[in-house]
């Protein structure tokens, strides 16, 4: 019986658990590295953010469509706000209409704000950031929706 | 009994804290000891003492610590500068310190820098994240084109614009070095544009030139293409060791000229959208040149050689005498066709280039020749006709009186080389029997019939003549089929 | 017991640590006694590739030095590095450069990721080139383990197949050229079909060279293939070879270790108690009896301990000391590249990779014999030894057997001479081809300095078998030999031989261009 049941074995001792804790510990900050690696540190390709004049080009009340960045551009009394001339359907520009956008290639309708009130577009049209560029400039950042009614103050 | 796995834990502690060490420090190193990143802090808080206004709050809010680039794909750029130069197009940016100062002057209106990037007119590696990586003008940074600053930058803008259309002031050092070209006559060794001597390199895409396509052995380090220019410029012979080409004797800023014009000799595939309308009809312009004055011809393409043209000389590195193309013994008895054969047929075999092949119009061969004949004593009276005697007889008498300076076989040596192809074509029986007769004023050729003390009698004539017609026929097969210039490098 | 619904669910719930730990370890806890361990290795998937119990002699630093396990730390490092790596690389000729540039510049962690894959690739070489030498000269390649040296061989050559096909991938001047020297090294064959005139019918050099880059030039074709191989069929076939060569560690019994000595004490439950006779040296699965000797049955553990967790330690701790000395050499020294391959302007000198350049060095003289036909005999030389020397004894120590260690001094001397001696003579004095300038090629194939080589460390070594009546004596010359052969090569190649490969004393010599 003795042979199957030999004395009972402790090795632990400070060092296996140091040796063990530290290799766990140097496996897991390389974990965390390796982790990281994947998460761009930068995005490529180009950005599109297009300077589009100065805000007094923008009077209050007034309705832009820049046709080369492909957004319309409107100042009310809180602020400067863009709307994607993109229509969200299969990527025609809209026009503007009567009661807001209307695009030309399968009808989809929206109103002054975005909406869509008919059509087959699935959403509203987005609201691109407006921000300013180092020099003054308005600056829309394309790449960056923001909630419909998003102003930016001048 | 031993513990046999004693030695392993201690081993494997030690090299596990090595390991985390190691990462740490690698970790923080990457993370917060970057250049970028410690340059962008000092900007933040720049961004805070300017944020007084409404933009400058927008502008410090939007700031994030980040690389940052800007990708032009059309330029096949990605350049990370910003991630330094930081204020680059932020106005407001002059009072801070190099690199987050804002761009100088107002090149950035014309070229935002959205849609040109950095690297299309500075060059460097823009993909770097590092100065020493960035400006790639050591040697151990294998990077092809080393950062360009200051003016060395106008180099650049030869690859869109019309320089000539440019303010000059903007391009200053640019075009003092297209001036300088012209002025020292580098056009009679080198072609641009198919126009030019034959003697060295056709200079059309120095500019892409890599520090491994150049010679570097004689420069200090660090190699780069700049530097070389300079060096080249300020003492050709120091840089290549056994080099035709003369001492410029230019000051240390015209040789700076010079190498920013060369460096902006540059065949790049410039996307069409990117260059400037003046460019594109220069570029029209250039199908159909206008053709250069006599004078600008002999200026750009003679001079180098022949200098002033009154006088010959001897010259070390060819191992021969130029002759004096505009001194008056010459042009008293050359034609006009005499003088436009020789130039554009060149003298083959000689460092003399056949001009038609070298980009020179019809019309401004014929420029330059009016040009040369433009003080031309009164054409010599010519005496009479002598025709061609003996041949063998001749050669005794040319070896008496004439090897000495044409050398055997009329091969030239000290003097012109009498069996060449073109002069024996360009040259009429006359205009060789004059000159011997009444020799050249003002060079060393002397005459040889002279009314007080006749050396040759024309019979005597003759056989020299036809001695020297016989060089012709021999030489001329050999010339032309081994097709080499003396002295190419 | 009648528990409601709701109730058991709500315990099972609150059992769930406890019940998801017992349904995914068995055990549960760590192991409290011997048979415990035993199971620890037995039972885990992972585990159970090794022995239970592990010799003493075998765990020994002095006896391995670990080297075989470092080589295959270097792998996996390799692999993990590699998959990162993966996903920022982009394999074509346009990208690839600018990709590289990238990982180093921006990427997380990049430039210390592809400076440990750079590193730990040369590491990997170096470990599996000195664990040859180790399991050489201590005799553990003998019966039964040929089989397994014969894996080696091939490890070895996967190993650098690994390493050259991953060199290219960078798509630098480096890269470019030390690939278009390797292609044309495949090539070499040519050299010989050339001399015979039989090229147009037999020419296996262009076969090789065309496999190889699947084009004629270096190009977009080669690069492809090369990363196929890098980053999936050499792995696959390094890993299924390196599954048999484990395999066949177990099944030949273990490490190659002295035996034990008659009669001696063996460790056996914390005592030393007697053994009786000669032991098994084979462990034996429950499964089958392979080959061996016999069972052991009511005998003492043969002067072993258990793996769990013994070998485990020794493993962990090898493991992690590649890696701290491959992150030590990554943070100080970034991985080396260069301008942008261009096919217009050669490095000067190019050359190979570090441990192709001795080879490079012997085909400056000859390209078949420097690069198809020595190879290829020290290969099969190299997998002649353990069935040429078939004599037993000796296994498991270094230099076993009487007048190894003389024999190995002596080879290094003779080595050392002949090799430096036949440099500094083709250096000063040239070859067949400066005396006889239209000498036919043929003899300088059959005689130059790299076959010359070959033919004096083989009279050599069949010098030292007759005077030494043993193979085993003859073969320990001849290994040594080819040893500093093949480092006196690798080192000449490196630092002598600058521009034009000639010969410069020391690389700051060498002229700028």
């Amino acid at each position: 019986m003795s042979r199957l049941e030999p004395p009972r074995v402790s090795r632990r001792s400070f060092l296996s658990l140091a040796s063990v804790g530290s290799f766990c510990a140097a496996m897991g900050v390389a974990l965390a590295g390796a982790l990281r690696l994947p998460r761009p540190t930068v995005m490529p390709g180009p950005v599109r953010r297009y300077k589009i004049g100065n805000p007094e080009d923008f009077p209050i009340g007034s309705a832009t469509h820049l046709e080369k960045e492909n957004v319309f551009i409107y100042r009310d009394g809180e602020g400067i706000y863009a709307i994607s001339a993109v229509c969200t359907h299969l990527g025609c520009i809209v026009a503007q209409s009567a009661q807001g956008f209307a695009c030309p290639c399968h009808g989809s309708k929206f109103d002054a704000k975005g909406n869509v009130v008919g059509g087959p577009a699935p959403r509203a049209l987005p609201w691109l950031e407006v921000s300013r560029a180092a020099d003054g400039q308005l600056l829309v950042l394309a790449d960056n929706e923001v909630p419909a009614g998003t102003h930016f103050e001048v | 009994m031993k513990d046999p796995s004693r030695l392993y834990r201690w081993m494997l502690l030690a090299a596990s804290l090595v390991t985390i060490g190691y990462l740490v420090a690698a970790a923080v190193r990457e993370n917060y000891l970057a250049d970028w990143q410690t340059l962008q802090r000092v900007y933040r808080r720049q961004l805070q003492a300017k944020a007084t206004d409404d933009r400058g709050r927008v502008l410090l809010k939007n700031f994030r610590i980040e690389l940052k680039q800007i990708s032009v794909p059309a330029l096949n750029a990605v350049d990370r500068c910003v991630s330094c130069h930081t204020g680059m197009d932020d106005p407001r940016m002059t009072d801070v310190p190099n690199p987050l100062r804002v761009h100088p002057g107002d090149i950035l209106k014309n070229h935002p820098v959205d849609r040109f990037g950095c690297t299309v007119c500075h060059h460097g590696q823009g993909a770097a994240t590092n100065f020493h990586d960035a400006k790639a003008d050591t040697n151990d940074v294998f990077w092809d084109y080393p950062l360009l600053r200051g003016e060395l930058t106008q180099s650049s803008c030869l690859s869109c614009h019309d320089v000539e259309r440019l303010p000059r002031e903007q391009v200053a050092l640019l075009r003092e070095g297209m001036e300088l070209y012209r002025e020292k006559s580098c056009g009679s060794c080198h072609k641009i544009g198919g126009r030019g001597g034959s003697l060295s390199l056709a200079l059309d895409n120095e500019g892409a030139k890599t520090r491994h396509e150049l010679v570097m052995t004689n420069l200090q380090p660090p190699h780069t293409t700049p530097r070389w220019h300079l060096a080249h410029f300020s003492d050709p012979g120091g840089v290549i060791s056994n080099t035709l080409m003369r001492n410029p004797t230019v000051t240390k800023r015209q040789a700076l000229a010079l190498a920013v014009y060369m460096l902006s000799l540059w065949q790049r595939d410039v996307p069409a959208s990117y260059l400037s309308p003046d460019k594109i009809e220069e570029k029209a312009r250039a199908l159909h040149p206008a053709p250069l004055s006599g004078e600008q011809v002999y200026r750009r393409y003679c001079f180098g050689c022949h200098g002033e043209g009154a006088y010959g000389s001897w010259n070390k590195s060819f191992k021969r005498f130029i002759p004096a193309v505009r001194g008056p013994g010459l042009l008293a008895m050359a034609t006009a066709p005499y003088l436009e054969t020789n130039i554009a047929k060149g003298r083959p075999g000689t460092q003399m280039p056949a001009w038609e092949a070298g980009g020179l119009q019809l019309a401004e061969i014929t420029a330059v020749v009016d040009y040369l004949r433009a003080e031309a004593p009164p054409p010599m009276a010519q005496g009479a006709l002598v025709a061609r005697g003996d041949a063998q007889r001749g050669g005794v008498l040319f070896a008496q009186n004439c090897e000495g300076c044409h050398g055997m076989s009329g091969r030239g040596g000290m003097a012109p080389e009498l069996a060449n192809p073109t002069f024996q074509q360009s040259a009429a029986d006359a205009f060789i029997i004059t000159t011997i007769r009444h020799g050249r004023a003002a060079t060393a050729m002397p005459a040889f019939q002279n009314p007080t003390a006749p050396a040759l009698t024309d019979a005597e004539l003759g056989d020299v003549l036809a001695c020297i017609r016989s060089f012709g026929q021999h030489t001329a097969g050999a010339q032309l089929a081994s097709g080499r210039v003396g002295g190419t490098p | 017991m009648a528990t409601s619904a709701p109730r058991e669910f709500v315990d099972n719930l609150r059992q769930l640590p406890h019940t998801v730990k017992d349904a995914w370890l068995r055990q549960g806890h760590l192991p409290e006694s011997e048979r415990e361990e035993s199971q620890a290795t037995f039972h885990n998937f992972f585990l159970h590739i090794h022995s239970v119990r592990v010799h003493l002699r075998t765990l020994s630093p002095w006896l391995t030095f670990g080297l075989g396990l470092m080589a295959t730390a270097s792998f996996l490092v390799l692999t993990i590095t590699g998959v990162l790596l993966m996903v920022y690389y982009k394999p074509s000729t346009a990208l690839a450069y600018e990709s590289i540039k990238d990982i180093h510049f921006v990427v997380s962690t990049g430039r210390v990721m592809r400076n440990i894959h750079r590193w730990s690739a040369h590491l990997m070489v170096v470990a599996v080139f000195l664990h040859m030498a180790r399991v050489f000269f201590t005799g553990s390649y003998k019966q039964p383990r040929e089989f397994n040296w014969l894996i080696g061989l091939a490890l070895f050559a996967v190993t650098l197949g690994l390493s050259f096909t991953g060199y290219l991938l960078p798509w630098d001047q480096l890269a470019y050229w030390a690939i278009t020297i390797g292609s044309n090294i495949a090539n070499s064959p040519r050299e010989l079909t050339d001399a015979l005139g039989i090229t147009r019918w037999f020419d296996p050099g262009g076969f090789q060279k065309h496999l190889l880059l699947g084009a004629n030039y270096v190009g977009e074709d080669a690069l492809i293939r090369f990363y196929v191989l890098h980053v999936f069929v050499l792995p696959l076939v390094l890993v299924i070879l390196v599954s048999v060569h484990f395999w066949r560690i177990r099944k030949d019994g273990g490490l190659a270790r002295p035996e034990d000595p008659m009669g001696g004490p063996a460790e056996w439950g914390g005592a030393w108690r007697p053994v009786f006779e000669p032991l098994a040296t084979k462990t034996y699965g429950l499964m089958a009896l392979v080959k061996g000797k016999r069972a052991t049955v009511n005998r003492g553990p043969e002067n072993t301990v258990m793996s769990w967790p013994n070998l485990l330690w020794a493993e962990m701790a090898v493991f992690m000391v590649t890696v701290a000395v491959t992150l030590i050499l990554s943070y100080y020294f970034d991985a080396p590249l260069k301008e942008l391959a261009n096919p217009a302007i050669p490095e000067n000198p190019a050359k190979a990779p570090w441990y192709f350049l001795g080879l490079q060095e012997l085909v400056s003289y000859s390209a078949f014999v420097g690069g198809m036909v020595i190879p290829l005999i020290v290969l099969a030389g190299l997998a002649l030894i353990p069935f040429l020397d078939r004599q037993p004894g000796g296994e498991g120590a270094w230099f076993g057997t009487p007048d190894e260690k003389r024999v190995a001094a002596l080879s290094c001397l003779f080595g050392l001479l002949i090799a430096v001696g036949m440099l500094a003579f083709t250096v000063n004095f040239g070859w067949l081809r400066n005396w006889f300038s239209s000498i036919h090629q043929l003899w300088i194939i059959v005689i130059n300095p790299g076959s010359v080589l070959v033919l004096l460390y083989a009279g050599w070594s069949l010098v030292v078998l007759k005077r030494g009546n043993s193979v085993r004596l003859g073969a320990v010359a001849l290994f040594t030999c080819f040893l500093i052969g093949f480092s006196v090569l690798t080192y000449f190649a490196s630092v002598h031989r600058g521009p034009n490969w000639q010969f410069y004393w020391w690389p700051s010599q060498w002229p700028v261009h």
